[in-house]
């Protein structure tokens, strides 16, 4: 298969699939944007209305860690599901296993382009000018898609090994919502080496905070985290990949006969 | 006589999941199987034999636990099963692009494609509706029409002939049959022996993961059913 030819595939496969969902429920493509929105209004009213934070500009600082949350969480647990459930297709064609994860991870990055549009929408109607510092969301974008790529791809490998992997990964991203300063901010942690081992091990955080800095608070990301981040990544989405090709046919094995 | 494909000694297992995967069931034993250029082999044999394994192994879906697979290097392969690998949320236009797109075309030439497979399906308004409200039949037939569109040396065909009701089945033969070039290798999977008879040449008796006997189509067919 060539490269053309794999994402053509790819493509097709993500596009289809989103006519699919959009034909299921009565709201269609709406859903795209409705979804989020509906994520922070209950964490707006739990935390601001409920629990009384008071944090100057707490919605605008919600959705934004909110809506790059949910493309990362979404989308590796959608994608963690992929193989096993393309058990079909698998068992009749030797195809690169990458395929299917990478289709619901397409498809998922097509729907968060409408979210990213939103979120530009909301923070003008904010007040919030566009200043040159919004111009650090194009590379935390690439960075994110990359963490979503390799964690995607590990996600798929782990549940087609063993079933129960589903489970982790859904209570992972649990576990990362709330270690993520989706609705809390990480600065509020007083202790300085807690913050930065915080953000060091935890690149969701980290891409959180960053996307808040350059959106919010006209702040320059720590390029230098960014950059070994995404050589990390790099190195990675290889490896992952070289695996996945080496160990195709275990893999189909392990999705037929499960 | 220019070998297509040799297997030899093969053998094949895979873990039982009820025993937390220490247990293994044995597929395939010590098979050894030699397929020339052009040939149209028919697999028989009872539910459990190791037919769709084999069919598998042959496709390099997966590899065997033991043994060697061997194919000719220039010649390309292809697994066609029906009801397997739609996506139940697209409707049946959708499935056919998915599937020759999947086949190595691009879009645009899928796409003149679809009407030629939506008639051949005799689907009518149905081939605009998810694949979740098909029939097992109006399944097979789709699976039948985009597996036409396969186009490989060599064919590996799992019970593909039965589909729908008789008039169906006798175009989807006949369909097959413009297919069968002299040079392109066939190995058919079928229950139905009177498919077998018409298209084989030669017809192989699988039991329990080995080979029973291997032969002229009529004398192991008649073989085979006097067993059962």
């Amino acid at each position: 298969m060539t490269l053309k030819q794999y994402f053509n595939l790819v493509d097709t496969m993500a596009r289809l699939s989103l006519k699919a969902e959009a034909r299921r429920f009565y709201f269609g493509f709406w859903w795209w944007v409705i979804e989020p929105l509906l994520y922070v209004a209950v964490f707006y009213t739990v935390f601001y209305q409920l629990l009384g934070n008071r944090s100057p500009d707490f919605l605008m600082f919600l959705i934004v860690g909110k809506f790059t949350f949910i493309w990362f969480s979404k989308t590796v647990n959608y994608a963690g599901n992929s193989l096993v459930s393309n058990a079909g297709l698998i068992g009749r064609m030797d195809m690169p296993k990458t395929l299917f994860p990478m289709a619901v991870i397409l498809e998922c990055s097509y729907r968060q382009t409408a979210v990213f549009a939103l979120l530009v929408a909301l923070l003008i109607l904010d007040g919030h000018s566009p200043t040159a510092y919004w111009f650090w969301v194009v590379p935390l974008i690439l960075v994110e898609a990359l963490l979503i790529i390799v964690c995607g791809l590990l996600a798929a490998v782990l549940v087609c090994i063993k079933r129960d992997f589903a489970l982790l990964i859904n209570l992972g991203m649990l576990f990362l919502l709330f270690m993520s300063g989706v609705f809390w901010d990480l600065n509020s942690i007083t202790d300085e080496s807690t913050r930065s081992t915080l953000l060091f091990w935890n690149p969701v955080a980290f891409l959180l905070d960053s996307f808040r800095q350059v959106l919010l608070w006209q702040q320059v990301p720590n390029v230098r985290y960014l950059l070994g981040l995404l050589v990390l990544l790099i190195a990675l989405l290889a490896l992952i990949t070289f695996g996945m090709g080496r160990y195709r046919h275990y893999l189909a094995q392990r999705v037929v006969t499960a | 006589m220019t070998l297509a494909l040799t297997l030899s000694n093969i053998g094949m297992s895979f873990p039982l999941a009820s025993a937390g995967d220490s247990q293994r069931h044995q597929a395939l034993e010590g098979l050894n199987l030699e397929i020339a250029r052009g040939e149209r082999v028919g697999l028989v044999g009872r539910n459990g034999a190791g037919k769709s394994t084999l069919l598998r192994i042959m496709a390099g879906i997966y590899p065997p636990v033991s043994g060697t697979v061997w194919r000719a290097r220039e010649l390309s392969i292809a697994l066609l099963s029906l009801g397997l690998g739609f996506k139940n949320e697209l409707t049946g236009r959708e499935n056919a692009l998915l599937a020759a797109v999947l086949q190595g075309m691009s879009k645009s030439d899928a796409r003149l494609r679809l009407s030629a497979i939506g008639d051949f399906t005799e689907l009518g308004r149905f081939y605009d509706e998810p694949v979740k409200t098909y029939s097992s039949g109006m399944r097979s037939r789709l699976g039948f029409a985009t597996g036409l569109l396969l186009d490989t040396d060599i064919l590996l065909l799992d019970e593909i002939l039965s589909v729908g009701d008789h008039g169906f089945r006798k175009k989807a033969r006949d369909a097959l049959t413009e297919k069968l070039t002299s040079e392109r290798t066939v190995i058919l999977v079928h229950h139905a022996e009177r498919a077998i008879r018409e298209v084989c040449t030669r017809a192989v008796w699988l039991e329990r993961g080995s080979i029973k006997q291997d032969g002229p189509v009529e004398p192991v067919l008649d073989a085979y059913g006097n067993s059962s």
